[in-house]
């Protein structure tokens, strides 16, 4: 049996610079990844977020330095390919460009075929992931008449079916309605519970810091700055430099420690509903 | 078009076995034009209305609406057939203007009556087939009559996107003409251009960002999909099959006549 190595993905000192554009993309970033941990990606638009996601399962090939996954750095022969595709997966921001087929059930059959999996083994990891994520209700309806958050469950089981080890998903919640971005959340959840490493990028500070094991701060194509979340959100001059807020809940912790309103007991709370418990 | 696509995922047909629905389609079409003759046409005709209407539940005006398009195509077209001007009057009607007639002939008549009801009927056919049979089933037959992939994959992808294109289309004429982007004839000359040329620059960033999340599913140069296919129903194709005979009978006759 292979060893299961702690870093599931590392990314040494990559750049990557498109075609029609002066400026690189990324510069010479450098990270690792543990598995199965939960990794909000914070930045700027154009801070190279999506491009590092696409270097990791192999559609942008670094101009220098190298991805490891699982320890072996990316091959990029057609098996080499195939092999780090199926084990990162990745959930475009938007679904109208990953969705290519009217029909619900052919779109999520794709990925899976593609693994050279059999006809029958398909059919029935489709139906389970239909049935998983509650795509079952309009399963039926072509692709066109899905609303976004229908859409996006859509784009997740496409992913999933696959059954990656590592799952990007890139602003998962943007253009989504309040009960869409609960479901969605709620999925994110049951991804990590099976173990699965999600990397998401996402411009929701509360969220991230409630929900990440690690915040990785991007700018200008390098790592600004990455950690437990509350390290990366007392790093202000890091904060301020990505154009990013700190965590309302942090932001009221703090002033309500000043007035004595909470006890210091249990450490700084991550989310609204902990701070709530904890009010003298 | 869009209504087309909105009704056939409504149709009570749907779920009926799509190669059925396109053998039955495809074979009274064939019968119709291949005899020209009304025996087979009106009763094509009758029962692919019965069942649209009937079985498919598609409002019976939303029908007529559909067929009043190709009607209006006849009716220009079969004018010249019908019409004639000449000196001398004609059996069926004439009607004088100065020493000229307009007129026509009672063959001419009936032979415009019959062009009339045999293309209407072979229009029914494609009615439906397309009212009652999504485009995802319609390419899973192709599919299986072993049409060239590439086309299948054209074909899937371009009724997919197209819906897209429409939708982008509409959004940018929307924008438009809140800034009074069509205050007049010039103006909106101008906006077409402007959203024709937008569209296609989004339609190329579109394709790229389409290959490469289809890539990142280890997309390989082939589309593989898993087909979906209703099952068929003995009783259907029995039906299917006494019916088509039918009609092959009746075609047979109408040409030794």
């Amino acid at each position: 049996m292979k060893q299961e190595k702690e870093w599931v993905i590392e990314a040494q000192n990559i750049s990557y610079t498109y075609e029609e554009n002066e400026k690189p993309a990324l510069e010479g970033m450098s990270l690792k990844i543990r598995r199965g941990s939960k990794v909000a990606f914070m930045g700027g638009n154009g801070s190279g977020k999506s491009t590092f996601f696409l270097c990791l399962n192999g559609i942008r090939k670094p101009d220098e330095g190298r991805v490891l996954i699982d320890g072996e750095p990316v091959s990029y022969t057609r098996k080499g390919l195939l092999d780090v595709r199926r084990r990162v997966g990745i959930v475009f921001q938007e679904p109208d460009d990953q969705l290519f087929s009217a029909s619900v059930y052919q779109e999520i059959s794709f990925g899976i075929l593609n693994l050279g999996v059999g006809e029958e083994k398909a059919r029935k990891e489709v139906e389970r992931v239909i049935r998983e994520l509650g795509i079952l209700p309009f399963q039926d309806r072509p692709a066109h008449a899905l609303s976004g958050g229908q859409k996006k469950l859509v784009a997740i089981a496409d992913i999933l079916v696959m059954d990656p080890e590592v799952m990007i998903l890139d602003e998962p919640a943007s253009s989504l309605d309040p009960k869409h971005t609960k479901i969605v959340r709620g999925i994110v959840e049951g991804l990590t519970e099976r173990g699965i490493t999600v990397l998401m990028a996402t411009h929701d500070m509360d969220h991230a810091f409630g929900w990440a094991d690690e915040i990785v701060l991007m700018h200008e194509g390098r790592v600004l700055k990455s950690g437990i979340p509350l390290e990366v959100c007392s790093d202000r001059g890091a904060l301020e430099k990505a154009n990013l807020e700190v965590p309302a809940v942090l932001r009221l912790y703090e002033k309500m420690r000043e007035k004595g309103m909470v006890s210091p007991e249990g450490g700084i709370p991550r989310t609204m509903e902990e701070l709530e418990r904890r009010l003298v | 078009m869009i209504l087309i696509d909105k009704l056939c995922y409504r149709s009570g047909l749907r779920y009926v076995n799509a190669t059925e629905k396109f053998v039955y389609a495809v074979l009274s079409l064939v019968f119709c034009v291949v005899s020209g003759s009304v025996a087979v046409a009106v009763p094509v005709f009758l029962i692919n209305g019965i069942l649209t209407v009937g079985k498919g539940k598609i409002p019976l005006s939303r029908y007529i609406r559909l067929l009043q398009i190709p009607a209006a195509f006849l009716i220009l077209g079969t004018a010249a057939i019908l019409i004639n001007i000449s000196e001398v009057p004609m059996d069926a009607f004439a009607f004088p203007i100065g020493k000229w007639y307009i007129t026509g002939s009672v063959e001419s008549v009936i032979r415009v009556c019959r062009l009339c009801i045999t293309a209407l009927s072979a229009v029914s056919c494609l009615y439906f087939l397309s009212l009652n049979t999504t485009m995802t089933d319609i390419l899973g037959v192709l599919r299986k009559l072993h049409l060239p992939d590439l086309l299948i994959e054209l074909m899937m992808l371009i009724y997919r996107f197209i819906f897209l294109l429409l939708e982008t289309a509409s959004a940018i004429t929307t924008a438009q003409e809140s800034r009074l982007g069509n205050r007049d004839y010039r103006t909106r000359i101008r906006s077409f251009g402007a959203m024709a040329s937008a569209l296609f620059v989004q339609a190329l960033k579109r394709s790229n960002m389409l290959y490469d999340a289809m890539e990142s599913r280890c997309y390989d140069g082939t589309i593989r999909v898993l087909p979906q296919e209703q099952p068929a129903r003995k009783k259907e194709i029995i039906w299917i099959a006494v019916y088509e005979i039918l009609l092959l009978l009746i075609t047979i006759w109408s040409i030794i006549e």
